[in-house]
């Protein structure tokens, strides 16, 4: 399972390995914007708002019939992302809440959230439903 | 430190104080403060005016919205949560265009698609 260091310096390393291995499951092209920005916008989170040091973050992205399906692991204090409350920003300065505007855009690119904290740490799942269509 | 965004800075010509910055790569939390510092310096050495290309950008997250927001506080402190008059944007990508336009920043920063539009309308 790919592993990387929580450091915003492997951010773009981290979107290109979102569009890697989701092209490489059949994911369908225009499926993979919001694909990179939800990964994007959550393991910025993990590293700004959850470790805010050194750590280490684990993506697993696999395909479950049509549906994608994104895992991050972390071991930073307990957060869960789905609890938090976002609306839709009409005015930008409504926003200044930690991780807001990050939050709201996952929620508006990945059809389902959950949040589990396990012995090991955090357990972020999103899932995209319909976008795997290639021959695997 | 990161070489993921290059920022290339001209001053336009004519009667506004106008300068565009150029953006070439991803816009994310990573360089949220390169773009942060450019623009500062560049309203700190007399801007009043900026153009954000974004033609060059592949990659817009959250980090960069809250980097564009500070700049159009920076530009007019004083109308804050009006449409910005002193920043436009240039040409972003659709993806990008679409994080303008989730986030509701479309409501008051303008996106041109032409560089001369986007001055004509400062």
């Amino acid at each position: 399972m790919p592993h990387f260091k929580a450091d915003l310096g492997q951010l773009s390393r981290i979107r290109e390995f979102v569009t890697e291995t989701a092209a490489a499951l059949g994911v369908v092209p225009t499926a993979l914007d919001d694909l990179r920005l939800a990964v994007d916008e959550a393991v910025t989170n993990i590293i700004v708002h959850g470790y805010r040091g050194a750590g280490e973050i684990t993506l697993d992205i696999t395909a479950d019939g049509n549906d994608l399906v994104v895992e991050l692991r972390d071991e930073a204090p307990a957060f869960d992302p789905t609890a938090a409350t976002t609306g839709k920003p009409r005015q930008p300065e409504a926003h200044t809440s930690p991780g807001g505007f990050g939050l709201y855009l996952i929620r508006q690119s990945m059809d389902e959230i959950s949040y589990r904290r396990t012995s090991a740490g955090n357990e972020l799942t999103m899932r995209k439903r319909d976008v795997v269509k290639g021959v695997r | 430190m990161s070489d993921n965004l290059q920022i290339g800075v001209s001053r336009e010509e004519g009667d506004k104080n106008v300068s565009v910055l150029r953006l070439t790569g991803s816009l994310d939390a990573n360089t949220q403060n390169q773009l942060e510092d450019k623009a500062k310096e560049t309203i700190d050495g007399g801007a009043e005016y900026l153009v954000l290309d974004m033609s060059g950008v592949d990659y817009l997250g959250s980090a960069g919205m809250r980097a564009i927001h500070a700049i159009t506080n920076q530009l007019s402190p004083e109308e804050s949560s009006m449409r910005s008059a002193r920043l436009k944007v240039l040409s972003p990508s659709p993806a990008a265009a679409k994080v303008f336009k989730t986030l509701g920043f479309d409501s008051f920063i303008d996106i041109h698609d032409n560089l001369d539009e986007a001055i004509a309308a400062l």
